[in-house]
């Protein structure tokens, strides 16, 4: 091992193991990049949602998006929308697109709508998205660019073959060496860093830089190092997931843009649509209710959905949890080693992009700088960690649901973290702004929090303000109806531009 | 709904196409489509441009009249008469009223019998019949037959250079903006054009390759042709001076 970082390991082939590689690689053409996976383990293939942020990952390590939307059975995705979260009675939903409000910032629009509004959902009002999404239109046109939106978008995938898109890229364009094997132990060198790794057919692969991308077994950072795990049940519940894949009902049914969570007595159930099928999951507590209630939950809502009545859904268990570290000595966690909580606003592959994006743009040139960017790397993840699971909670804690203990756990005092409960004292007297979230990478904006609090129908009694400027808000409603209008007619339907895609591609200028 | 027939000596014996000149005949339009073969003649008078197809699969080339939808600054009147200023038309707009139709593996000449060009009677001045008395067909109608040979055979030598130069890369999005000289600022956008940093960096081999196929010279004639854009923005000037 010498002082100048030369030779970064990857540890695990999954999706984070292969896009920190390739954002690695990519940014860096000088480093060596192994990626090293156990041979035989298939991938999962869990229909994922990405954020927009997927987009520029994308476009930053090098490949055709058309290529990326016929290998990894990928779909637009431009936001979530939540059912039966508010109180459960029938036409309860809510958007959280991901279209910043019109006219976000220049006028107080939460207080507009609460005002003069409170009978239109806060989204359909203040953004044009909801509507192309319940229309069925994609966010672009067959002339739109690769990785250009009308509409701002990312992706829902198949986890499994986007890691070998990855793969396919890492290795044939981006010079990534994949090593198949075992690694049967990890070799310490005397100052406490991994200095290699045993693999059981190829012997002792040294490295400077180790990314554990292992998964929930964190090998390297849980394993190795020992770094706990900080357990979040407390907060969030949901520790089973169960998952199928469904068939659409018919070759032409629409596909959804938008993944639909529908809340139950225990948890909650996705609804992702992929070009070939939907993917749909019930995350549930296993200390609220039994595996075999969830299963049953699940049934009625597939075949109530248009889906088989046969499935046999794949259980997941999972500790929803982050590790106190991410990165110690020379070893960083990347993806579900570092920790994993409930897909609720699709966070994992986001933390795993933010993740490697930080690492490329950070990476320390020696050894010597490897503990300042260590320290500001694991500072800057509690962070976010934190921020995740604050935002996932806000979901819980302003539900009128009363259906099961379930619900009212989730509202009581002592499992919403402090930083939360300060926030929502704010709040009760003015919308969230950028006062509360002052990173420059925030994880979330605090437009998100306003789609969240007002879908929920959080109320708030606060003074008029001078910058309140009603008749700005009033204009910027106007006008996202005037975009709805004019994009309607203008935007191919969700499924005739994928399928264009399949066919033809989409543009690269 | 266009009102397109095949074209006959029996049922088109007395038709009769107008040649003159003019926004009522047709001609504000803001551009037309070309191909490489005529890209020498065109770049001497207009700038070629691309532009995307309507379902973004290929890229069509384009002769520029204008910066706004129907207007067609080569249009000059003069003591009552339009002219097109300009020594060459592309022919996919001189082709009018005319089309090029296939039936089977036939190609033959359609004509649109709602366009303004198309006139009855010969009292009509400035215009040209199809047909010879005994039905045969008049040098006007054999010349619009070989102008469609042309542009058909140049459209479908087009995609092929449209594709390389999507291959190669060497397409890129442009937007010019121009101030007139009332001070206005117009912008010109949507449209692609020759990279000229990444045709200069191309190998010799692929070089050889755009040359051998016929679209090395074409590409440095689309190239040329936006030295025209400084001749239509004088136009532009000119036609808003003159209305005042």
């Amino acid at each position: 091992m010498s002082n100048t970082i030369e030779h970064i390991v990857v540890v695990g082939g999954g999706s984070a193991g292969w896009l920190a590689a390739a954002v690695i690689a990519a940014e860096h053409p000088h480093l060596r990049v192994t990626l090293v996976e156990s041979p035989g383990v298939p991938p999962i293939g869990v229909g994922e949602g990405t954020w927009p942020s997927m987009r520029d990952t994308l476009h930053r390590i090098g490949v055709s998006e058309s290529d990326f939307f016929r290998e990894c059975d990928a779909a637009f995705k431009q936001g979530s929308r939540f059912d039966g979260w508010v109180d459960g009675s029938p036409g309860d939903y809510y958007f959280h697109p991901f279209v910043l409000p019109q006219g976000y910032g220049d006028a107080n629009l939460a207080a507009a709508w609460q005002r003069h509004h409170r009978h239109v959902p806060f989204a359909d009002l203040a953004s044009f998205q909801p509507h192309l999404c319940v229309q069925g239109r994609a966010p672009k046109q067959a002339r739109t660019p690769e990785f250009a939106a009308v509409a701002n978008y990312g992706y829902h995938l198949d986890a499994g073959k986007f890691g070998v898109f990855l793969r396919k890229h890492c290795v044939g364009k981006l010079g990534v060496r994949h090593v198949l094997d075992h690694v049967e132990a990890v070799v310490p060198h005397e100052n406490g860093d991994i200095a290699a790794l045993r693999l059981r057919e190829t012997g002792l692969l040294a490295g400077d830089l180790f990314v554990d991308c292992t998964g929930m077994q964190s090998l390297l950072l849980g394993g190795h190092y020992g770094v706990p795990l900080l357990h979040q049940r407390h907060v969030l519940f949901n520790d089973r997931a169960l998952a199928v894949q469904v068939p659409y009902a018919t070759p032409d049914a629409p596909i959804a843009s938008q993944t639909t969570s529908t809340a139950q007595t225990s948890g909650w159930i996705w609804d992702i649509g992929l070009p070939s099928r939907r993917g749909i999951g019930h995350v549930y507590s296993s200390a609220h209710g039994s595996d075999e209630d969830a299963e049953r939950v699940l049934r009625a809502y597939v075949t109530a959905s248009g889906g088989p009545a046969d499935i046999t859904p794949r259980q997941l268990a999972f500790e929803p949890g982050y590790r106190e570290r991410f990165w110690q000595r020379n070893c960083v966690a990347i993806g579900l080693s570092a920790g994993f909580i409930e897909p609720l606003e699709a966070s994992a592959l986001a933390l795993v992009e933010m993740s490697a994006a930080w690492l490329a743009d950070d990476m320390p040139a020696t050894r010597d700088q490897l503990d300042t960017v260590a320290a500001r790397f694991n500072e800057a993840f509690t962070y976010r960690w934190e921020r995740v699971i604050e935002f996932l909670k806000l979901h819980y804690v302003l539900s009128r649901r009363s259906d099961s203990p379930y619900w009212h756990e989730h509202r009581q005092a002592e499992t919403i973290p402090a930083r939360l409960q300060a926030l929502l004292a704010l709040w009760r007297t003015r919308p969230p702004s950028r006062r509360d979230f002052p990173r420059i990478e925030e994880v979330f904006p605090s437009a998100s929090y306003q789609y969240i609090l007002y879908g929920m129908q959080f109320a708030f009694e606060g003074a008029p303000r001078a910058s309140d400027l009603p008749g700005e808000a009033d204009r910027h409603f106007r006008e996202a109806a005037r975009l709805t209008a004019q994009m309607l007619p203008a935007l191919p339907s969700n499924r005739a531009l994928l399928e264009h895609i399949r066919l033809h591609g989409l543009p690269r200028i | 709904m266009p009102n397109h027939a095949i074209l006959n000596n029996v049922d088109h014996k007395h038709l009769r196409v107008i040649t003159a000149r003019g926004a009522a005949y047709g001609d504000a339009v803001m551009s037309a489509l070309t191909f490489p073969a005529e890209f020498r003649e065109l770049q001497a008078s207009y700038p070629i441009v691309f532009a995307k197809n309507a379902d973004g699969t290929a890229f069509d080339a384009l002769a520029l009249f204008g910066f706004q939808n129907g207007e067609n600054l080569y249009l000059e009147e003069r003591d009552g008469a339009v002219r097109w200023d300009a020594p060459a038309i592309p022919l996919s707009h001189e082709r009018l009223p005319f089309m090029i139709g296939r039936g089977g593996d036939e190609l033959s000449i359609h004509v649109d019998l709602d366009h303004p060009r198309v006139a009855t009677g010969d009292h009509v001045l400035e215009s040209e019949a199809l047909f010879l008395t005994y039905g045969g067909s008049s040098e006007y109608l054999e010349r619009i037959a070989s102008v469609l040979r042309t542009l058909h055979d140049g459209l479908e030598a087009a995609r092929g250079f449209s594709a390389a130069l999507l291959e190669l890369e060497l397409l890129e999005s442009f937007v010019i903006d121009i101030e007139l000289d009332d001070g206005s600022q117009n912008r010109l956008a949507g449209f692609y054009t020759i990279n000229e940093e990444r045709l200069l960096a191309l190998s010799g081999e692929r070089l050889e390759r755009l040359n051998r196929a016929g679209y090395l010279q074409a590409i440095y004639m689309a190239v040329a042709s936006l030295s025209q854009f400084r001749g239509l923005i004088d136009r532009k000037n000119r036609s808003m001076s003159g209305n005042r």
